[in-house]
């Protein structure tokens, strides 16, 4: 296992540095530079812009720039960004990235659980009416045009019922008097649901041995009451009271971005968790488990679903892959400041020490899912689990 | 001796776009308790369509149109899947032909034995489950490392025996036994067929052994049946079925297998082809393979019916001197 995973890295890295230079050179083709509309300025001295260029270092011939961006890649060393100078490219990514990885981890983790879920009971439906309707209803969210559909969904919920804000991050009129900046109430939210999920996975994790099925049950329904219970007391004492306020506002205007990404999203995991329990349903095993007199939940969740969940999984992780190019969309639309609105902005304005950051990020991201899909998938089918061993 | 088993009369039929097959066509036997009783017949007649039938298993396209199942004197046709759920495996069980995909690929074995037991002695604790898997285990010669091994880590003799101490773990009352040694090499065929029969004397179960090679049946059964096309031909003991087969049928299938009582003779194969299915009457449809028939059988004029010839020996009343 470990030589498995060493040769991956090596590949990984590999891999990386092609890409690395690849981005790079694409960037130069890009006609113009960030810093052309000097030249507009009739004021300016016309050797300024040439001034600029060899402070940046951009009249250098491209080899040397390429190289040297590489080289100070690996020792960590991103350059300033153009367009916000004092500020690096990591400083613009570690302020951007939380508010998307919340929003998408959180649209990732609704449409998986409820896309596995409405595809199984498709599945096990199979030839019913409701069946049908949830079929053609799943097929319809996986084929619309996604900005359509997400203007449609503004336009509803935000301006016909006014239920919901029209995009935006928050309120601005909120926070005028706010002790607090946006992005600490933000972390702490990020902070508070990790430690929830975390607690929810161990309470499974703790009870996975319990031998009768209605105790495990019990007292796994007994755990996520407790977590909500808690919870709820997290967010009425202390430090966390005065902040609840501002936290909710964030979260309020989360509810739209998350609701239409869902819609768009769980359908492709209904649909293919459809396909492939209907294939599983036809093995032997599940009528070896309809011989010895299970319940018919337990032959769906645990035989056929468990069964049905590895091709599905690993659509999932490459869809992960795609959260953060896939967020341009979504957060032009949504007004939502994160790492979409950076790249889209960094691309359009030639920051090109932003626009590399965060593309690299991407590539980094990538590369790893890849990684993460083949182990999991070493994990849920033990068949493979021992051909990676060698 | 009570029987455990009655099926009388039982027909079922799979509906598929060009008709109707009639696996199970008018089928009456008997199971007694503690017996072993065999069900031989060439591929396709409808062997694991009756054991499928009995546990009302069969495919959702497979249809029961009449008779009555009796086990342990209660009807199981007409039952709810909750009611059923309740007899599978704690009263009736069964080692598929296919045992190779009958396990889960993605569960430990003994996880799926464990499973069974939870389902019909919730009460009990885990460790006492193991300790019973283990004991089933040393029965049929498993070492107990297999308990937490996956599927595909075992041979198929070593899935074979785990599926037979799987059929056991709920203390069922009758086994049906499917072919339990296709695809398996003959010296462990041999090893699971003594298995079978050790575990059925030590348990006192009744036993229903479904084969296609008559020569398996003569060893393990005590009363037999011969199915031909969806229908039972002849039934009876064992020993006399082999001592003096009536049905020409049977007769083929006995001169195609070595013989294992009495003298050597020439082997002959199985002439013909089986008969399709699809939507037959009553009639014998052995006609047009039946070496000595009569003009009633060639113009198919006979319904077919089973006629006692002793007390312990029945034969289809088409072919009773087919000689
Ligand atoms: N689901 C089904 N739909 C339609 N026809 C079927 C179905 N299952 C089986 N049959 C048909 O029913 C007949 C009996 O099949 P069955 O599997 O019971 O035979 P068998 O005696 O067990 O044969 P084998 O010795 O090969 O296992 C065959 O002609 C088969 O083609
Ligand atoms: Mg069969």
């Amino acid at each position: 296992m470990y030589r498995y995973i060493f040769r991956r890295t090596y590949q990984l890295i590999i891999v990386f540095f092609l890409f690395l230079v690849t981005s790079y050179l694409l960037f130069d083709a890009i006609p113009g530079n960030a810093f052309q509309n000097l030249l507009l300025n009739p004021d300016l001295p016309p050797d300024a812009y040439e001034q600029v260029l060899a402070l940046y270092g951009l009249d250098k011939p491209l080899s040397e720039r390429v190289f040297s961006y590489v080289v100070n890649f690996f020792k960590g060393d991103f350059g300033y960004s153009y367009k916000y100078y004092p500020k690096t490219p990591i400083e613009l990514i570690a302020e951007r990235l939380p508010r998307t990885l919340m929003l998408f981890a959180m649209v990732n983790i609704i449409s998986f659980y409820t896309g596995f879920l409405i595809g199984k009971i498709l599945a096990w439906r199979r030839g019913s009416k409701s069946e049908t309707w949830i079929t053609i209803t799943s097929v319809f969210s996986y084929t619309v045009f996604y900005p359509w559909f997400a203007l449609m969904m503004l336009w509803y919920f935000g301006y016909k019922m006014d239920w919901l804000p029209i995009g935006k991050f928050l309120y601005p009129e909120k926070w005028y008097d706010s002790p607090y900046d946006s992005d600490v109430i933000f972390v702490l939210m990020i902070k508070f649901t990790v430690i929830v999920s975390i607690i929810q996975v161990l309470i499974y994790v703790f009870t996975k041995n319990i031998e009768s099925l209605s105790l495990k049950r019990n007292v796994r329904f007994i755990g996520f009451l407790l977590n909500i219970v808690g919870s709820y007391f997290f967010w009425n004492t202390g430090d966390a009271l005065l902040k609840k306020t501002y936290a909710g506002d964030i979260a309020y205007h989360m509810i739209l971005p998350v609701l239409t990404v869902t819609v768009v999203a769980f359908a492709g995991t209904a649909l293919l968790t459809r396909t492939t329990m209907m294939e599983v349903l036809k093995d032997d095993y599940i009528l070896t488990a309809r011989a010895k007199g299970l319940s018919q939940r337990r032959i769906r969740d645990r035989h056929a679903a468990r069964n049905a969940l590895l091709p599905v999984v690993t659509s999932f992780i490459f869809t992960i892959v795609t959260i953060i190019d896939g967020s341009v969309l979504t957060e032009t639309i949504f007004s939502w400041p994160g790492m979409g609105q950076l790249i889209l902005d960094s691309v359009l304005n030639e920051d090109i020490p932003v626009a590399m950051a965060t593309f690299s990020f991407i590539g980094v991201f990538a590369l790893i899912a890849h990684f993460v899909a083949d182990i999991s998938y070493a994990y849920l089918d033990p068949r493979i689990r021992i051909q990676s061993q060698g | 001796m009570s029987s455990i088993l009655e099926v009388t009369n039982l027909s079922m039929h799979y509906e598929t776009i060009s008709g109707n097959v009639d696996a199970v066509k008018d089928v009456t036997f008997n199971v007694k308790q503690g017996e072993s009783f065999g069900l031989v017949g060439e591929s396709g007649c409808g062997k694991t369509s009756v054991a499928m039938t009995l546990l009302q298993l069969q495919p959702e396209n497979g249809k029961i149109s009449q008779g009555s199942i009796k086990f342990d004197s209660n009807e199981m046709i007409g039952l709810s899947e909750n009611e059923l759920r309740k007899i599978r495996w704690k009263g009736m069980s069964i080692v598929f032909q296919g045992a190779m995909n009958a396990w889960n690929p993605v569960v430990k074995v003994g996880e799926q034995i464990r499973e069974a037991m939870r389902e019909h002695s919730p009460n009990n604790s885990k460790s006492e489950n193991t300790k019973k898997i283990r004991e089933l285990f040393e029965m049929v010669g498993l070492d107990e490392s297999v308990i937490e091994r996956f599927p595909h880590e075992l041979s198929g003799g070593m899935k074979q025996r785990a599926m037979i101490a799987l059929a056991l773990s709920c203390d069922p009352k009758l086994i049906i036994a499917d072919e339990p040694t296709t695809a398996l090499d003959v010296v462990i065929q041999d090893q699971i067929l003594k298995e079978i029969r050790k575990v059925q004397e030590v348990f006192g179960l009744s036993l229903i052994y479904i084969s296609h090679d008559i020569a398996v049946i003569a060893e393990m059964t005590d009363n037999m049946a011969v199915m031909y096309a969806g229908s039972i031909v002849e039934l009876g003991k064992t020993e006399e079925i082999f001592k003096d087969p009536k049905h020409a049928y049977t007769r083929m299938l006995l001169e195609s297998t070595p013989s294992i009582i009495g003298e050597k003779k020439k082997l002959r194969s199985l002439d013909g082809e089986p008969p399709t299915l699809i939507n037959n009457d009553n009639k014998c449809l052995f006609s047009y393979r039946c070496p000595n028939p009569t003009n009633e059988c060639k113009n198919r004029e006979l319904d077919m019916e089973l006629i006692k010839i002793s007390s312990s020996h029945y034969v289809d009343k088409c072919c009773i001197d087919c000689e």
